[in-house]
């Protein structure tokens, strides 16, 4: 029994890193680059959507409505401004740009908010939870994953069928072929961070609501999203959500072995898995 | 066939191959007194300054590991402090919990890194491009982690290096200042010896375009996983001396991600692929911990968007910018061919 709720458990917390792993999935199968911000920035728009609700006294919800617009232009003007010069077969530009934009953000959030850990006030909805045969399943952490898998599907769905979603995977599989059938890479590019950064909108406001942000978090956020990524196995949207569950897993019963090892259990899986299936779980080899 | 003149004696014009220049020479000749130096520190130096000159050893030292790393072999690695934690434990548990002499630890503290990169590097080089650099992220993290749950490494409350005790002030800052000469000597020299070999020209051809290296025969994959455990042990040894000077290590600072940051910034804003550019970011990243170091948090907002600068706009750094004006390198590794008749 214990070990069935660790797997609810990790399934559950496996919703929040798939809200991570999305944009981090469409950004690299797009424009193979890894953003290093990619972790600060969910904390940056945590930390703005906890200044608003206690500003203006305005709930959770309200919040995600402002934050996912917010995070969208973040994305579109983080393409623009900086992704769209780096953008190329050599991976070290756009790592080091990233980099230099993460020490930036952190520094900067710490100089605003200082190190403490915030969260944001729910009204009462992180603390409710249903029971089901003697499980304890979080009302919030459910809302999650059923948010989570509403994102997936949907992305799943816009690769799939729209015009954008064409133009998109035509770039992701020849840049220079695509340009000459009227894409313009750089405006698929700058669509697609966009669409990135806005679920991080989503993910910033869960994530204050679950647990506690601080301004030195980016960097776990980073890591879980990329091994989240790497596990699933590249090249859909839907490796990156079962990654996130096999993540959420793992990290889940490590918890429950010993309070210490659940972080270290999830960064074994994954080397288990880059040992074992380097192309993912659910990758084509 | 009569005709000599066909004869590779006749064709190709008498050469002798020019390695050094002039500002080489003084460079080098520099280099040398520098590092005499850094070893005669106790006699001409406090001990403040000898620890601050230590830690800007370590730096130049990492920076130049990654500079190899990153600059030549096309690996970004985020990760490198995994083996200066491991190192300095290896060092700390050797001199403290089995009594071998601290200063025979370090050389055998390195054997550490050596072995620790040959399974890491086997895992992370599956990784593509960008994905690697998290991954050596990752693997960092599972060092400090492990290191904060082991028993025997005190686990997350760290360790002292009290058996150096035993040794007076000034002998530990000979051996400080010793350990600096040797650790520039071994990763700036090091490097710049092994740039000049055959390897070294391997190396550069890969810096420049690894599928055409590849097909003049240069073994990329060998070389890239040579690159990998050298710089590890480069690494491993900064990170040995670092935490002897400071007598203490625990998880956090053991594998402090700041490391990486200090290298990528010395290195980008230096200029990336020279080793000039290595002692020049070190030289600014110094002055600038002194003056700004105070500052803290926006002294390091001020780093970050440096470095994101200049991979946006400069991306040879200040030496690249010096080296298109000037062609006076200070440790030169090209190889010029003289036509010894005229």
């Amino acid at each position: 029994m214990q070990w069935f709720d660790a797997l609810i458990q990790g399934i559950l917390l496996g919703g929040m890193y798939a809200q991570y792993a999305l944009g981090m999935a469409l950004m690299f199968g797009v424009m193979r680059i890894v953003n290093i911000s990619h972790g600060d920035l969910v904390i940056l728009l945590s930390l703005i959507g906890i200044s608003m609700a206690s500003a203006w006294g305005i709930g959770p919800i309200t919040v995600m409505v402002a934050l996912v617009p917010l995070a969208v232009l973040m994305g579109w003007v983080l393409q623009k401004a900086v992704l769209n010069r780096v953008v190329g077969s050599d991976p070290l530009p756009s790592l080091i740009a990233t980099f230099g934009l993460s020490l930036a953000l952190q520094n900067l959030m710490l100089q605003i908010w200082s190190a403490n850990s915030r969260s944001l006030p729910g009204g009462g909805i992180e603390s409710r939870s249903i029971e089901i045969g003697g499980i304890y399943i979080g009302l919030l952490p459910v809302i999650v994953l059923v948010v989570a898998t509403g994102l997936t599907w949907g992305l799943d769905l816009m690769l799939k069928r729209t015009r954008f979603g064409r133009a998109l995977r035509a770039a992701a599989a020849d840049v220079e072929a695509a340009a000459m059938t009227g894409i313009n890479p750089r405006q698929v590019y700058a669509v697609a961070t966009a669409i990135a950064v806005g679920i991080l909108g989503f993910a910033a406001v869960f994530q204050a609501l679950r647990s506690t942000v601080a301004p030195a978090d980016g960097g776990a956020q980073l890591i879980y999203a990329f091994e989240a990524v790497i596990i699933g196995g590249m090249g859909s949207v839907w490796g990156a959500f079962a990654g996130s569950m096999v993540l959420g897993i793992a990290q889940a019963i490590g918890f429950r072995i010993d309070p210490g090892f659940g972080v270290l259990a999830g960064h074994i899986v994954f080397l288990i898995v880059l040992a074992t299936r380097p192309q993912g779980l659910f990758g084509k080899a | 066939m009569t005709d000599t003149s066909l004869s590779p004696a006749a064709v190709l014009p008498e050469v002798t191959v020019h390695r050094q220049t002039l500002s080489g020479r003084i460079a080098l000749t520099l280099a040398a007194l520098a590092v005499a130096g850094l070893a005669l520190m106790p006699w001409w130096a406090s001990t403040g300054t000898i620890r601050m000159v230590l830690e800007l050893c370590c730096y130049l030292a990492v920076a130049q590991m990654w500079n190899l790393l990153a600059g030549y072999a096309g690996l970004v690695s985020v990760g490198q402090q995994a083996f200066m934690g491991a190192s300095g434990y290896a060092l700390f548990v050797m001199a403290q919990t089995f009594g071998i002499d601290p200063f025979l630890a370090i050389p055998i503290s390195l054997l550490v890194p050596a072995i620790l990169a040959i399974p890491c590097y086997a895992l992370l080089h599956r990784l593509d491009g960008p994905y690697f650099s998290i991954g050596t992220w990752v693997v960092a993290e599972v060092f400090r982690l492990v290191a904060s749950n082991m028993g025997w490494l005190n686990a997350g409350a760290g360790m002292s290096l009290t058996v150096m005790k035993q040794y007076s002030a000034f002998e530990r800052n000979i051996a400080m200042s010793f350990l600096c000469a040797i650790m520039v000597l071994l990763t700036v020299g090091g490097s710049y010896w092994f740039l000049r070999s055959r390897y070294g020209l391997a190396l550069i051809a890969m810096r420049d375009n690894p599928v055409a290296a590849a097909s003049q025969g240069v073994n990329v994959a060998r070389l890239r996983f040579l690159v990998y455990v050298a710089a590890a042990v480069g690494c491993g040894l900064a990170g040995a001396v670092y935490f002897m000077a400071q007598l203490r290590i625990n998880p956090p600072s053991a594998f402090d991600p700041r490391w990486s940051n200090v290298a990528i910034f010395i290195v980008m804003v230096g200029g990336i692929g020279a080793i000039e550019g290595v002692l020049i970011g070190t030289l600014i990243y110094f002055i600038a911990e002194r003056w700004f170091g105070a500052y803290g948090a926006s002294y390091f907002v001020v780093l970050g968007i440096l470095t994101l600068l200049v991979a946006l706009y400069a991306r040879t750094g200040i030496w690249g910018m010096i080296s298109k004006r000037w062609d006076a390198p200070w440790f030169p590794i090209r190889r010029r061919l003289v036509d010894t008749n005229r």
